[in-house]
């Protein structure tokens, strides 16, 4: 019963898994933004029900949410080269398609399919904007796009940026899948080591333990952005320069944390 | 010439003719309160001269240049927008902004101000209704009485030729209304031209110089204060005014 779990080696090989991060991290970025940005999109298409437009998102988010994220990375890698192929053959063209790194695949697969999801919440967080402040905006004389840019998008973006963090969270599991476009990204780079030592379970714990640290970051992430757009229970104290005082409580409890008598008040 | 000049608004939702070719005239400095009972497209005149409502026909002439109503360009729309302002009846305020922020707000996005002159001109206007101990509060913390002064002076800062009132005092409570009356009373003394939906007859007896009787869209009665209170003519306006208790029933006569 020799050596049945190597606790030490959990440890050990983190280092390592870790050199693979930052593809994991450039992953999650670059699918997070193409993720907002077609979500937007889509969900500004439906909100204002554009002709054709509108049944085309309708169709992708339905497909998009429809299969499974593993068999759109692989529509990914194995469609976009013999599309481009058509191209090439068609058009006369000359795309190097064996040139195109993997990575790029498993962005616009992961992008894609987070922006079907995103698309959903941010509509929904648009419907729920006060239909009276866009008229108070639009009376003020503000184009549609400043209406968007001054009224919709900070007081959609406060609601939604919960099950948007949500939805981040998983993208960045979602990252796990990309070794299907041999990307090798951190579980990608366990998968490997573990091949050589053949100390699978060991790997696994060594990822899970990664995953939920970076996840426990994002969340205290998530929750300072929150307090950050929310509008503060109590009206915030001032100084003559409208610059925000930090409240009472905060200064209380460092004064106490570092034995100082409370001054009590103001 | 008058400074606004409607002609021809016309306005339907499905089937319900709303406003029937209204045409109506505003001087300068005038303040003008549209009443009548509900439903006959009081709101509704007030939110199709912004164009907040498309209506089916009509020009409007401000300060003399000539919209058509019925424009689909979104330039036009926005040229007219930028001759009025509006006060809401649910106030309307910008929710994620202070105060302070929402009187800057049209200041800095559609006048292009810089923030140090829309501060100066935003601090005054809250300074005139009454509001500068409140400058940094947000909406949620301002009573409703509170939020319409806000929504007032985030109105006239914008120095608007027309000011557009839809019911500014209805959905205060009613030891709230006083306070919103003062500060309409001032803008009017202060010779803002001003356009106004209200229930509130006897302010608009005060204030108003000029009070419009609008029924079943269109324009029953116009007049002075006096004339409409006094001297009702049509019967139709002596049975609303008999209803809302501003006139003895005995002087209704068939």
């Amino acid at each position: 019963m020799a050596n049945l779990f190597d606790l030490e080696l959990v440890f050990a090989q983190i280092p390592t898994i870790l050199q693979s991060l930052p593809v994991t991290l450039e992953l999650t970025a670059i699918a997070l933004v193409i993720g907002l940005m077609v979500g937007l999109l889509i969900a500004i298409i439906r909100t204002n029900k554009v002709p054709v437009l509108t049944q085309i998102s309708i169709f992708f988010v339905s497909f998009m949410r429809g299969t499974p994220i593993i068999v759109q990375l692989y529509l990914a890698y194995f469609g976009i080269p013999i599309a481009l192929k058509y191209v090439n053959f068609y058009y006369g063209t000359d795309y190097n398609i064996n040139g195109i790194p993997g990575i790029v695949f498993a962005m616009v697969a992961l992008g894609l399919n987070q922006s079907a999801f995103d698309s959903e919440t941010i509509r929904a967080a648009i419907q729920s904007v006060d239909k009276g402040q866009i008229e108070a905006a639009k009376s003020m004389g503000m184009s549609g796009w400043k209406v968007l840019k001054r009224v919709i998008i900070p007081q959609a973006g406060s609601v939604a940026i919960l099950p948007l963090g949500n939805s981040l969270i998983s993208l960045i599991k979602g990252t796990s899948l990309a070794f299907t476009c041999s990307v090798i990204e951190i579980t990608a780079q366990g998968k490997i080591l573990a091949g050589k030592n053949y100390r699978y379970f060991e790997v696994y714990c060594s990822l899970a333990i990664i995953y939920w640290v970076i996840t426990i970051i994002l969340e205290q992430i998530l929750k300072r952005l929150e307090t950050k757009v929310s509008i503060p229970d109590e009206v915030p104290e001032r100084d003559s320069n409208g610059k925000i005082i930090k409240t009472k409580k905060i200064k209380k409890s460092t004064r106490s944390l570092k034995g100082l008598p409370d001054p009590g008040g103001v | 010439m008058s400074l606004v000049e409607i002609r021809g608004l016309s306005k339907k939702f499905g089937n319900n003719v709303v406003l029937d070719h209204v045409d109506l005239d505003i001087q300068k400095g005038e303040v003008v309160a549209i009443i009548g009972p509900s439903g006959t497209g009081k709101s509704t005149l007030l939110r199709c001269t912004n164009l907040l409502e498309k209506p089916e026909s009509g020009t409007i002439t401000i300060d003399g240049k000539k919209y058509e109503l019925t424009t689909k360009s979104s330039k036009e729309k926005l040229a007219l927008r930028q001759h009025t302002e509006m006060v809401f009846q649910q106030f309307n305020l910008f929710k994620q902004k202070t105060a302070l922020e929402n009187v800057m707000e049209g200041l800095v996005v559609v006048k292009k101000l810089s923030r140090e002159e829309a501060r100066k001109i935003a601090l005054e206007q809250l300074d005139k209704v009454g509001m500068t101990d409140r400058i940094y509060h947000y909406p949620k913390h301002l009573s409703g009485g509170q939020q319409q002064r806000v929504a007032i002076s985030r109105a006239l800062a914008m120095q608007p030729q027309l000011l557009l009132m839809d019911e500014p005092t209805s959905a205060l409570d009613p030891e709230l209304v006083n306070e919103v009356l003062v500060t309409i009373r001032r803008a009017a003394q202060e010779g803002n031209t001003i356009l106004l939906v209200t229930h509130e007859m006897g302010f608009v007896k005060s204030v108003a110089n000029r009070i419009i009787f609008l029924e079943n869209g269109r324009i029953v009665e116009d007049g002075t204060p006096k004339d409409i209170f006094e001297n009702p003519k049509s019967d139709r306006l002596k049975e609303f005014l008999i209803n809302i208790n501003m006139l003895e029933g005995l002087e209704y006569s068939i």
